[in-house]
């Protein structure tokens, strides 16, 4: 699959970033509050989002507004397996009765999920990945659609737009760190084998790459599945973050967060992936203190209500304005001695 | 590398949470600052306020000063169940959530896992509670279902009508309660009659339909019964009566308000549920001088009956933490679960083991005649709604 001496001279990436993540957790754990723990748990779910995006945006080379459906199917299946049976009976009571029965723990439903997300990956993608630039784009729209309009609507088995409640709440961080982790490190791994370096090639140039030999949709469809994969568990996980789960929350808002997190970190690497979250989050968190009020001696400082939202977009204007590609553009964290040898670009293996 | 080190400095710079102290009562305000649903909290938050205001001027509860913490829940849900875990790391001893179950859920939920009491400012499911959150969750408010049979019974008995026609707007969990009270309440009462029923969403730019079936039948009927909510109720009320229906409309509490009346010029036999009466013409004169107040605290009249459920949340709450002598969640709840018809400005309020909400409640009857709402009686539905019912 992948030559060794790729592997080897790449890891430092993922060794970085997972590095990253873990100084966050952390801080978290330092700091010792609880809202300051649920934004940092937050902060991992994002990282799970728009690296499962960046499996497939970054590689292809196509947008896709429609990956918050494979969080949506993720998120239902946690109600599905979760939910104490007595209680899924009230709100879902539509369920089949097997299912009904089943109470298996988080991380058995994040996997779950992550398998039915990649089946409907599978089943979307096989249509979808004949399509290209624009056309697709607004195809992964359209299922987006669709996933939210049957969702919010099948009363029997989604309890419709009503809130469904009784998932356990995880309030560790570990466990939303691993995943975010394993996304990481599963996107590397894809990002670096043969399937992932074809589908790079198609991005930058379809014709010659069609010529010499690879199937376009096929190679856009493994990348789709395993991103769909990624965004089903990151939302089996969400709903344990909070306990509840409804179709409004996997939907446009959601969409454009993690896309724009994804353009201004540099949708060309794994590192502005994760790095567009880090630091977008950490600028809208701070934004948020501000907000609430920060404590000067005897004054205390604070913005304006729903000034966060504006900074935040002024701010990603101009991050755009002066990188164009992203914070990162088209590069990985590395370690200094490998950097002459990375800006070569990658070479790939042989296969 | 820069970047990343101002990235996790700026992280860092957090304030200690403060730690809870018994010597302090706290009351923590997880809801909306920002975002759609501050419509909503804010009005009921500042009646909750003008309660502890007053509570503290006359000596504090158990002898100490209520303090407040804010958390702003922007109008989500994840952000939501960070609020309230904010307020809860600030040492609240009673957690205040979003008016609407789904945006207060996430900070209920917090409260609950932490073992403390939590109110919802005004929803008005069934699941805002013990049945969707858990047994130290309320709501302040009355139930959607307890508005549509108030409305039926009172019409029957009071108006004498016979013949009513339901018509549903799918689009909320509130809109399908108060028709869900409704179709309680209907076979209850002696020769009532549903000759129809229909239903439309919220956002309907057009009814025409649903009024050409009703324009079908052989006789106008008595009482219709609308279960819809803003904004969309305003275009079905204007569109019934363009058609020249001029039955009486039966609304829930959710179409409160003179703000909108303007849209639908000398309205006439329209019929809305209220806890209390926003038109200066209240039974009680204390919710008179209560509107006084709310208007030299906010600088303006309340809007709607929706601020009323803030200010009885406080007054029965501190009741209960009076009684208990402590702000110890188990005896709190255990002395909320204890009353039953306590009074309050805005109607008896009961609390039992069983349901944290109100499945039956005395309401005003305001009657909007010639584009002018006023109270023209009151009611209290004859028997309690059954939780099981409440929960199919």
């Amino acid at each position: 699959m992948m030559s060794p001496s790729v592997a080897r001279r790449t890891i430092a990436t993922p060794v970085l970033l997972g590095l990253l993540l873990i100084a966050f957790a952390l801080v978290a754990v330092a700091v010792g509050s609880k809202p300051f723990n649920q934004t940092v748990i937050d902060i991992f779910l994002k990282v799970i989002f728009v690296v499962g995006l960046w499996v497939f945006v970054g590689n292809s080379g196509v947008i896709s507004f429609g990956h918050i459906a494979f969080a949506c199917l993720g998120g239902y299946v946690a109600a599905w397996t979760t939910i104490k049976p007595m209680m899924k009976g009230m709100s879902m009571p539509g369920l089949p009765d097997w299912l009904m029965q089943t109470e298996i723990p988080y991380w058995g439903s994040a996997m779950v999920a992550a398998g039915w997300a990649a089946l409907w990956a599978l089943i979307f993608g096989s249509v979808l990945m004949r399509l290209s630039g624009i056309a697709a784009s607004i195809a992964t729209f359209a299922m987006l659609a669709m996933v939210n309009s049957i969702y919010s609507n099948w009363e029997s088995v989604t309890a419709a737009t009503s809130s469904v409640v009784g998932i356990p709440i995880i309030r560790s961080i570990w466990p939303y760190l691993v995943a975010a982790l394993i996304s990481v490190f599963v996107a590397w791994a894809y990002g670096i084998s043969r399937h992932g370096l074809a589908l790079r090639a198609a991005r930058d140039e379809p014709t010659a790459a069609a010529a010499s030999g690879i199937d376009i949709p096929r190679a856009r469809l493994i990348a789709f599945v395993i991103s769909g994969a990624i965004m089903g568990m990151g939302g089996a996980l969400y709903s344990h973050s909070i306990g509840i789960v409804t179709p409004d929350t996997f939907y446009l808002g959601l969409t454009f967060i993690t896309l724009s997190m994804l353009v201004v970190g540099g949708m060309g690497s794994l590192s502005g992936a994760v790095l567009g979250v880090l630091i977008l989050s950490t600028l809208i968190q701070t934004l948020r203190w501000l907000e609430a009020g920060v404590q000067l001696g005897e004054i205390t400082l604070a913005l304006p209500g729903g000034v966060q939202e504006i900074a935040l977009g002024a701010v990603m204007i101009l991050i755009l304005m002066f990188r164009p590609a992203g914070i990162m553009g088209n590069k990985d964290l590395s370690l200094p001695q490998r950097a002459a040898l990375e800006t070569r670009g990658p070479t790939g293996p042989r296969t | 590398m820069k970047r990343l080190m101002t990235a996790l400095a700026a992280t860092t710079c957090l304030t200690a949470p403060a730690l809870a102290d018994d010597e302090r009562i706290v009351v923590g305000f997880a809801t909306a600052e920002t975002g759609f649903m501050q419509a909503y909290d804010k009005p009921a938050q500042d009646a909750a306020m003008i309660r502890i205001a007053e509570i503290n001027a006359a000596g504090g509860l158990l002898g100490k000063q209520i303090e407040v913490v804010n958390a702003d829940t922007k109008t989500d849900r994840a952000e939501g169940a960070k609020a309230g875990l904010t307020v809860i790391d600030a040492g609240a001893d009673m957690v205040v959530v979003s008016c609407d179950y789904d945006f207060g859920s996430p900070a209920a939920l917090a409260a609950e896992s932490a073992g403390l009491p939590s109110f919802f400012l005004c929803a008005e499911s069934i699941k805002a509670g013990i049945q969707g959150v858990g047994p130290n969750s309320f709501s302040a408010s009355v139930l959607a279902a307890v508005q549509g049979a108030t409305m039926a019974e009172w019409a029957h008995n009071k108006k004498g009508a016979r013949t009513f026609y339901r018509l549903l707007d799918t689009w909320t969990e509130y809109n399908k309660g108060i028709c869900d009270g409704f179709d309680w309440m209907l076979p209850q009462l002696a020769d009532a009659k549903l000759v129809g029923e229909d239903t439309f969403l919220n956002e309907d730019a057009s009814i025409a339909a649903q009024i050409t079936r009703i324009k079908a039948l052989p006789e106008e009927p008595d009482a219709i019964m609308l279960c819809t909510m803003m904004p969309g109720a305003v275009s079905a009320i204007k569109q019934i009566r363009a058609a020249g229906i001029n039955s009486m409309i039966l609304n829930g509490s959710g179409v409160d308000g003179s703000y909108w009346l303007s849209a639908v010029p000398d309205l006439s036999n329209f019929f809305v549920p209220v806890q209390g009466s926003i038109y200066g013409d209240d039974p009680n004169p204390d919710v008179t001088a209560f509107n006084a107040r709310y208007k030299e605290a906010t600088g303006g009249d309340p809007s709607t009956q929706y601020v009323y459920p803030g200010y009885v949340m406080i007054d029965v709450w501190a009741k209960a933490v009076e009684r208990a002598g402590t702000t110890e969640t188990a005896a709190v709840v255990a002395e909320l679960e204890k009353m039953n018809a306590e009074p309050t400005l805005f109607g008896p309020r009961t609390f039992t083991s069983e349901i944290h909400h109100q499945n039956r409640a005395r309401y005003l009857i305001v009657e909007t005649k010639a584009g002018k709402p006023g109270v023209v009686d009151e009611w209290t539905i004859s028997e309690a709604i059954p939780v099981a019912e409440l929960m199919k």
